[in-house]
């Protein structure tokens, strides 16, 4: 649990240096437009679970997303990590909280809680370990049974820098998520090849739900949760028990 | 050179008394070219004196001094002109110096009228300048010690409560202020000093009343489920600050602002669930024990995360300052026990009526191991010291106690009806169904999602509650057997007890404890393995003297019993057991389940029957004892036996 702790410190340090970013532009003697360049530090969280077999990088993963570095002797998670980051899709401001889930058989209990109102859910499995691959179905059944059904699923097949230990071939790995209506990519924690694309293209696609209204924000738990300062009408439905006039 | 040397001799050669002498004297030592007072007279002379005769000669003095006269007169006429001109001009120098002087007594008197005036000046002037240093210091000082009108204005705010974008400005300017003010007041601006601070001290309070208002009313808007903290809000905290008593008010409000989102939050999770019920409601799953209380306390860890973050956001800008007693770190964990204490009352009745269903003892122990996770987990992210970790624990200690409570229960009820031990010597079924429970429990014990150390303290309280009342039980239905069925039916018991241990961590020293006391029971059986043998082939009674029999008794083969003949015939049968020892076996011994033990007992009991017939035989070959020709007794060598046994 000792990881627990040190990982989340790091986080929310990452997380903070970004709202401090934010935060300079504030200060307009016009409200409205202090409103408009945002008095916030993001307008949307998205929750993100990371799940698969053990020690297929999930971890790492998160580590090379929020920090940039490849943690090469990372400790088996115990139970359940977290980590944020603050991303801008279209213009957007968005928290990503990440639920990296430990893989081992015996916390399977513990960490099938977290699917919960996921927004996302990215499904790792190793490429040069066929096991791992094989198991994704078994966690896709999961993921399936216990998140939203517009909970937009990610499959990463990482560790593609070892492409000379590959046991699962790209093209059968893209049929499988095509069959499954899955998005895909290949990606490796350790040279940080296409894990930015994977986590934001995520993103992209949970905003786009949102645009389009197959995702209500109104839900409790819907994995998403909305500021006010960015003006709703762009945004589906009915949004009254917003406190649009925020007095500042 | 000439004349001296004439008149050196005119005076030696002649009288000097003579005055006809003196007078030519006189004349001839004239020199009249040298003369030229005389040459210039005669020059003159020569003008006017043009006949030199008597009557000239008689007249020439009058002519002279007519001529004197004439002169004289002319010389005086032209000095009257003179002279008068020289009055005239006197007297215009004089008009002059009067009119100088009137001036210049004028100009003293100007002088002395102005002096005045113009030192009055220079006084009033060096006033001015004096004056004017004192006005530029006084707007520094007005500059640097008052606030402006707009600052006042900002300060005071407006009618609807909000907050003008330069308050803070402002409010720092007055801090700023004040502050300075301690310094006038080291120097001789004592007065001025106190009464800015004063001012200042007024200003400051209201300004922090009203931001205090502000931010309370900020705070109370925070119940949404996702709070939105604005710079502005994290800027007012960090100013109230200075002021703990305000700042503390504003951390509980917001603290209970918070508090209010997560026990709503929660209800909704276990209540309504997601949208269109998805995800669903986790009370939804509450006959599945471990699903829901692993939903409800995930959603918690996840709340209480969220909810530290959304407190660190609030106090952000805030640094460590003299005035707060407490590190802002600090500041983040109590307003966390705060928000999160409300959840305790909905999660506690919760967990206690999943803990009291009587979910059976296995599921009960990974409730328990189930929830010292999430106390650990939690209490990694609040205090542990917080009243949800506490509340965890409580019920954690509660499950537990309900699991060793159920435990004891079933060794109670182990005691109670103790099974007499079937024909085969076997398990009873208590036994059977007691290590399947055994084996459940460890097994969830050793896939324990709780760190290792906190396993171990449980561990010795689940052997001692299982393990002790079934060794207890096996006694005490094995206490009507003989010797060495007892032996045999306690062997197997704890044979299989030890072998479910041995699958799992932390057993060694229990395994050992086994270990020991199916040895000492081994040791039984082989024993009388050994003597079934020896009493079969009525070596027995023989070995039996033998082993007791002292030289001083006189020889063995006088004793009765011993005489040779009817160990002879004893020897026989000895060498019908030789011939199929397996015959000889008790029969319990191949009722022992452990393979091991069996052919461990067989092992052992050959040793010692090989040994007593070893004493036997060097004692008949002891010429004391008095046997003839002991080999016609004994054909076989101990050597011999031991082969045929092996
Ligand atoms: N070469 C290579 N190694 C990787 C990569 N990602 C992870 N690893 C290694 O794989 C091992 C396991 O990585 P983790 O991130 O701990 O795996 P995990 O999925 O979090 O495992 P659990 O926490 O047990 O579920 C580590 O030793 C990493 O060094 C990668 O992209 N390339
Ligand atoms: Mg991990």
């Amino acid at each position: 649990m000792g990881l627990m702790k040190s990982h989340f410190g790091s986080h929310i340090g990452l997380s903070w240096k970004i709202n401090n970013e934010g935060a300079d532009i504030v200060s307009s003697d016009f409200p409205a437009l202090t409103m408009a360049s945002g008095p916030y530090n993001y307008s949307y969280i998205f929750k993100y679970i990371i799940i698969g077999d053990m020690g297929v990088g999930k971890s790492c993963l998160l580590h090379q997303f929020t920090e940039k570095k490849f943690m090469a002797d990372c400790p088996h998670t115990i139970g359940v990590e977290f980590g944020t980051r603050i991303i801008e899709v279209s213009g957007q401001k968005i928290k990503l909280q990440i639920w990296d889930t430990a893989g081992q058989e015996r916390f399977r209990a513990v960490t099938r809680s977290y699917y919960r109102g996921a927004a996302g859910a990215l499904m790792v499995y190793d490429i040069t370990r066929r096991s791992t691959y094989n198991h994704l179905s078994s966690w896709l059944t999961d993921a399936r049974n216990l998140t939203n059904p517009n909970t937009v699923i990610f499959l990463i097949g990482n560790k593609c820098d070892l492409e000379a230990q590959r046991d699962v071939t790209y093209e059968e790995a893209k049929q499988f998520a095509d069959e499954n209506g899955l998005m895909f990519l290949e990606c490796s924690a350790k040279t940080g090849e296409n894990v930015e694309e994977a986590f934001l293209d995520t993103a992209r696609k949970i905003y786009q739900n949102i645009q389009d209204g197959s995702l209500d924000l109104n839900a409790a738990e819907s994995g998403v949760q909305h500021k006010p300062s960015t003006p709703r009408s762009a945004l589906s439905t009915d949004q009254t028990q917003n406190k649009e006039g925020c007095s500042c | 050179m000439a004349e001296k040397e004439t008149s050196d001799l005119l005076s030696s050669g002649s009288q000097p008394n003579n005055p006809l002498s003196r007078k030519l004297n006189k004349i001839l030592e004239t020199r009249l070219d040298n003369d030229k007072e005389m040459l210039e007279a005669l020059k003159s002379l020569s003008t006017f004196f043009n006949e030199n005769n008597l009557r000239t000669r008689r007249n020439l003095r009058s002519d002279i001094e007519r001529r004197s006269l004439a002169i004289n007169e002319e010389f005086v006429e032209s000095f009257r002109v003179v002279k008068e001109q020289l009055d005239s001009v006197y007297a215009d120098v004089k008009a002059v110096n009067e009119c100088c002087q009137d001036m210049s007594s004028r100009l003293k008197a100007a002088k002395d009228q102005t002096q005045d005036l113009i030192s009055q000046t220079t006084t009033l002037q060096a006033e001015s300048q004096k004056l004017q240093l004192r006005s530029q210091v006084a707007d520094a000082f007005l500059a640097k010690f008052q606030l402006k009108q707009e600052e006042i204005q900002i300060l005071r705010g407006t009618r609807d409560g909000s907050l003008h974008p330069e308050f803070f400005s402002a409010l720092a300017r007055v801090k700023q202020i004040h502050n300075d003010c301690k310094v006038l007041l080291r120097t001789n601006h004592q007065t001025a000093g106190l009464e800015i601070m004063e001012s200042m001290a007024l200003h400051q309070e209201s300004a922090y009343e009203r931001l205090y208002r502000w931010t309370q009313s900020e705070c109370r808007l925070l119940s949404g489920d996702s709070p939105d903290i604005s710079n502005k809000l994290c800027q007012a905290v960090e100013a109230i600050q200075d002021r703990p008593v305000l700042f503390r008010y504003t951390l509980d409000e917001f603290g209970t602002a918070r508090r209010t989102a997560i026990v709503r939050g929660f209800i909704d999770a276990l209540t309504r669930g997601g949208p269109g019920g998805t995800p669903r409601p986790i009370e939804l799953h509450s006959h599945d024990p471990l699903r829901y209380v692993g939903d409800m306390l995930a959603w918690l860890h996840q709340a209480v995360a969220s909810e530290k973050e959304h407190v660190q956001t609030l106090l952000k800008k805030c640094k460590q300052t003299a005035l707060m007693l407490t590190a802002v770190q600090d500041h983040v964990l109590d307003v966390l026990n705060h928000v999160t204490e409300g959840v305790c009352r909905p999660l506690k009745v919760r967990l206690e009526q999943v803990v009291v269903s009587e979910p059976g003892s296995v599921v009960l122990y990974k409730l328990a191991n189930l929830m010292k996770f999430y106390q650990g987990t939690i209490g990694n992210i609040i205090q542990s010291s917080s009243a949800l970790v506490c509340t965890i624990e409580e019920i954690q200690t509660l499950c537990l106690r309900m699991f060793f409570n159920t435990l004891s229960i079933n060794a109670g009820r182990l005691l109670e009806k103790v099974e007499l031990p079937p024909a085969d010597l076997g398990p009873t079924t208590a036994l059977t169904q007691s290590l399947q429970l055994l084996r459940d429990v460890l097994s969830s014990h050793d896939s324990s999602i709780v760190p290792l150390d906190a396993r171990k303290t449980d561990f010795a309280q689940i052997l001692s509650s299982i393990v002790d009342p079934l060794l207890q039980m096996c006694s005490v239905s094995a206490s009507r057997l003989n010797t060495v069925d007892m032996a045999t039916y306690m062997i197997n018991c704890m044979y299989l007890i030890q072998n479910t241990l041995a699958l799992y961590e932390f057993t060694d020293q229990r395994l050992e404890m086994l270990q020991a006391q199916i040895d000492a029971h081994v040791d039984t059986l082989l024993s009388e393995q050994a003597a079934f043998i020896l009493n079969r082939t009525d070596l027995a009674h023989v070995y039996g003297i033998v082993q007791q029999h002292n030289p001083a008794q006189g020889p063995l083969s006088d004793i009765h019993g011993l005489d040779a003949i009817t160990i002879k015939s004893a020897m026989a049968r000895f060498d019908n057991y030789l011939a199929s020892p397996d015959s000889y076996t008790l029969p319990q011994c191949s009722l022992l389940l452990s393979s091991k033990i069996r052919e461990s007992v067989k092992k052992h009991s050959i040793e010692l029957i090989c040994h007593a017939y070893k004493q036997m035989y060097k004692s008949l070959f002891d010429e004391s004892n008095n046997y003839t020709e002991p080999h016609t007794i004994v054909p076989r060598t101990p050597e011999q036996v031991q082969k045929l046994l092996a």
